[in-house]
């Protein structure tokens, strides 16, 4: 009896442990393999909370404090120290570094870590551990070695791990966790729409470290003892195991992950080991690791969403009541549309924008008023080698720019520059009048200068609605606090932004694709989503990196007639594009860049006439 | 013999291990872009083949051959059968990072499955000693980094001057400009794999020969040490890993002689940590 109890809290424990990892890993991408440090941390704050100063039990173990706190605070203090433990660590997870070596210093710092708590006794008593945990409420009435007491212990921490499903779950189906997943999904993307990565993830580091922390707390009270020799890096790998095998992204499967891996196997080594009493003693631990390893492999081989794979959140698109809006988009002439502020300024401009009669709203005095985005002696340099040197240019207000030169003129280079999702080596970047240079990607594109990219950028895993949602400023929900307060403090938020999103998506005729994943669309009309999500940041100035690759001509014309319907409606517009026909049709003014340099400016026409351009091209 | 001295030589040594480790290991990386966690796990691998062997009554050094070839061939097998396919497939670089952890456990608790959980020996004599300088060195150790030497050269030497370094570096630079270029990058890549393992078991018969008595578990701690120098000097860069160790091994056994030295790997830890923090392309790497 009291063997099933055992089994039920471990169980438990290992459930809160893999829900932890299933959001922080599964949800939010963050591949953190010092996750056991977290639980080991969150279990010796628990401990000392929970144990007597050292004299009261005749000082036999080393430790700090020593606070004799009531249940439930050792608890608390498990969750809070596996939180705060994260603080330190978020210098891995910014922008600059990659995933997979932020993960390599995070396995580096559990090995470590591990080390040192063994060997440096004064502080953490070494590999001997604490023991005699008080376990939580005993008293006489009810002595913690009764069966009733156990009995009560195992529901309380399996309606824990049911608490903590809820509030994960709650955090997942929030705007705030569509962002987690988009970044999850491309990250780099997810910045250039105006993500702030760094403290999504410092988020996701704390959360998941919070519920680790909590995990390993339960635990301690519970077997009564803090062993350091339990809690080595490759803990951390089991359960990784369970979040694979069960689903990346599914927490349901999480759970079946964590009932499957480390209890699963316990309860298959226990029994194997009962059953062959003369098998060497070490055999079964390593094969148990090696059953472990193959697991990996073969599930991220054969099965890589795992047994209960994520699954795709439908949203209903509101009835088409909202059509005249759309129209309004395309005919300027109503300037009463209130979900779009900043565009039904502008719009009411006229259409040639160097025209002295439209001052344009709220520009700082340092640059013309008719330009946005001004680029001076900007240079690019990779390892020696110039990609984009010396170039200056302007783009006014209102204007498709084209932007062309052969391959390797540094097109791609240059537009990154000016979005913010590469830095330049020299020069200055203004954008409405404001130096931007220093200004990181996800500041420019919510100060509305938004990219768009060459290769395929959508987020595989979310829905056509959902990339367009991901895009949408100013979400009440799009944060911790926002999503944890509950759908009631954001519902407002998140029902406008589908509104707008159906708008958007009727007026590229994809509606019909709304609620399809887009890892699964055609290349053209992931091309589509890319710019309806773009628009869908309410940007005044869009970077467009050959938009028209790969699709369709005459969808390339709609596109086209579409942006310089944009363009009519106040928007400013600079597209990197290879086909001259569409330049011809569409783009004034054009610039052409060859060899990192800016060639020449001007009409198409003009363009014609000169040879330098036309040698440039075709040489090139 | 002073106590500097003497952790001096010891830094030697170490640092004469740990280079052709993380000379292996970052070639590994620039080329195949695989950040393979098992790479310790095979250098285990090979250091207990060289025992084998050795068991039987050979020498060594002729073992050490053995585990050469041995972790070569394993290496090219761990590429073909599981790394390549999911790279094929479009796998991200992170989950092939946790596909890599999945083959260290594989490989390493295998191992411990065949041998158990105990430590052993090589039969082998320690030589004389050598007095140079305030320095005192056995012939073992001296022969060791003799190899780290020879390793050393040879790698400049390929990398410098032969067709297949360069459509290497090519390689590491920009696969698919390579191959468009007519370098075949997928043999290219195999020969790596070799190679690379073939250091991976060097590396594991001398860092068994210099701790002297090893398991299955022992290079756990090792890996700490090969990512610090391989991250230091820049992920990728063949010479920057030769830095990174000459720093790495120094820092640790110096620091040995003066604080505990269960810390000692304190430092690399540091060192690790910072590079990340403050200039994740290392020292000799490109700053972004």
């Amino acid at each position: 009896m009291s063997y099933l109890i055992t089994l039920v809290v471990y169980g438990a424990v290992d459930v809160i442990a893999c829900l932890g990892l299933s959001l922080q890993f599964g949800i939010g991408g963050v591949t953190n393999f010092g996750y056991i440090i977290f639980q080991a941390a969150g279990a010796y704050v628990a401990a000392i909370l929970a144990l007597p100063p050292e004299s009261a039990n005749g000082g036999f173990q080393r430790y700090i404090g020593g606070f004799d706190l009531p249940f439930p605070l050792p608890w608390v203090g498990a969750a809070v120290a596996g939180g705060v433990l994260a603080l330190p660590f978020t210098f891995l997870v910014g922008r600059r570094l990659r995933g997979d070596f932020a993960a390599v210093g995070l396995l580096v710092t559990a090995v470590l870590l591990n080390l040192l708590v063994m060997n440096f006794v004064p502080l953490f008593n070494g590999d001997a551990g604490l023991a005699s945990v008080p376990a939580p409420l005993q008293s006489a009435v009810m002595p913690v070695t009764s069966s009733s007491y156990q009995w009560e212990f195992a529901v309380g921490v399996v309606v824990l791990a049911a608490a903590v499903f809820w509030f994960i779950r709650h955090i997942t189906e929030s705007p705030y966790g569509r962002a987690l997943r988009a970044m999850r999904d491309n990250d780099k993307v997810a910045d250039s729409l105006g993500t702030n990565l760094l403290s999504l993830r410092t988020g996701m580091l704390v959360v998941g470290g919070a519920i680790a922390g909590l995990s390993g707390g339960v635990l301690v009270t519970f077997i009564s003892v803090w062993s350091p020799p339990a809690w080595t890096y490759a803990e951390t790998i089991v359960l990784f195991a369970a979040v694979i095998i069960g689903g990346r992204g599914n927490h349901v499967g999480a759970v079946v992950g964590a009932v499957l891996v480390p209890v699963g196997f316990e309860e298959s080594t226990r029994l194997i080991t009962n059953a062959n009493p003369s098998l060497p003693p070490n055999l079964l631990p390593s094969l148990q690791w090696v059953a472990i390893g193959l697991l990996i492999a073969a599930f991220l081989w054969f099965r890589p969403a795992g047994i209960l794979p994520e699954r795709r959140r439908l949203i209903a698109l509101p009835a088409p009541s909202t059509q005249p809006r759309a129209h309004a988009q395309q005919a300027p002439a109503e300037p009463d549309r209130a979900g779009v502020p900043d565009r039904a300024v502008v719009k009411v401009q006229p259409a040639p924008p160097s025209a002295p009669t439209s001052p344009p709203p709220a520009d700082t005095a340092t640059a013309p008023p008719d330009i946005v985005l001004e680029a001076t002696d900007v240079s690019r340099e990779f390892g020696g080698v110039h990609a984009v040197s010396g170039v200056s240019l302007s783009v006014t207000r209102g204007t498709l720019t084209g932007l062309i030169g052969p391959n390797g003129a540094g097109k791609s280079t240059l537009l990154a520059l000016l979005a913010g999702t590469d830095r330049v080596s020299a020069g200055t970047i203004r954008y409405q009048g404001q130096d931007v240079t220093n200004v990181a990607a996800f500041r420019r594109a919510r100060l509305g200068l938004v990219r768009t990219f060459q290769l395929a950028s959508e987020f595989k895993r979310l829905t056509v609605l959902e990339n367009l949602l991901s895009a949408a400023p100013g979400n009440r929900g799009a944060g911790f606090f926002g999503a944890a307060a509950g759908r009631r403090y954001w519902r407002d938020d998140e029902a406008a932004a589908i509104a707008k999103a159906a708008d958007i998506l009727r007026r590229f005729g994809l509606e019909g694709l709304a609620n399809s994943n887009a890892g699964d669309l055609s290349g053209g009309q992931r091309r589509l989503v890319e710019i309806m999500r773009a628009l869908m940041t309410e940007p005044r100035m869009l970077l467009l990196d050959e938009p028209m690759a790969g699709v369709h001509p005459e969808l390339a014309r709609r596109i086209g007639d579409l942006l310089v319907g944009l363009c009519r409606d106040g928007m400013t517009i600079l597209m990197v594009e290879h086909e001259l026909a569409i330049m011809d049709e569409f783009c004034d003014p054009v610039i052409v860049m060859a060899d990192g340099s800016v060639l020449a400016q001007g009409t198409m026409a003009q363009l014609r006439d000169r040879t330098e351009v036309v040698e440039a091209y075709l040489v090139g | 013999m002073s106590i500097f001295m003497a952790s001096v030589g010891f830094g030697l040594i170490t640092s004469a291990v740990l280079a052709i480790a993380a000379v292996g290991f970052t070639l590994q990386f620039a080329v195949t872009d695989v950040l393979n966690l098992a790479f310790a796990a095979v250098m285990t691998a090979g250091a207990f083949v060289a025992y084998w062997i050795n068991q039987l009554g050979v020498s060594i050094w002729l073992a050490l051959v053995v585990a050469m070839i041995a972790c070569s061939v394993l290496s090219v097998a761990l590429n073909l059968g599981v790394y390549a396919p999911f790279q094929r497939r479009g796998t991200s670089p992170i989950t092939i990072v946790i596909v890599s952890l999945g083959m260290a456990l594989i490989i390493e608790f295998g191992v411990e499955a065949i041998v158990g959980g105990i430590n052993v020996s090589y039969t082998m004599s320690q030589g004389g000693t050598l007095e140079a300088g305030g320095l005192i060195l056995t012939t073992v150790q001296l022969t060791i980094i003799a190899i780290s030497l020879v390793v050393m050269a040879g790698a400049h030497a390929l990398l410098r001057y032969t067709k297949l370094g360069k459509a290497m570096r090519a390689t590491a630079a920009n696969r698919s400009l390579a191959r468009n270029c007519g370098i075949r990058t997928g043999r290219v890549i195999t020969f790596t794999w070799a190679l690379t393992g073939a250091l991976c078991g060097v590396a594991g018969t001398v860092f068994a020969i210099d701790v002297g008595s090893f398991g299955p578990t022992s290079t756990d701690l090792f890996v700490v040490l090969i990512l610090a120098a391989v991250f230091l000097g820049g992920p990728g860069h063949a010479y920057g890993a030769m830095l990174g160790a000459a720093a790495i091994g120094l820092a640790t056994e110096v620091s040995a002689a003066y604080i505990q030295p269960d810390y000692k790997y304190v430092i690399a830890f540091v060192a690790l940590l910072a590079t990340l923090a403050v200039r994740p392309s290392g020292l000799l790497g490109a700053r972004t």
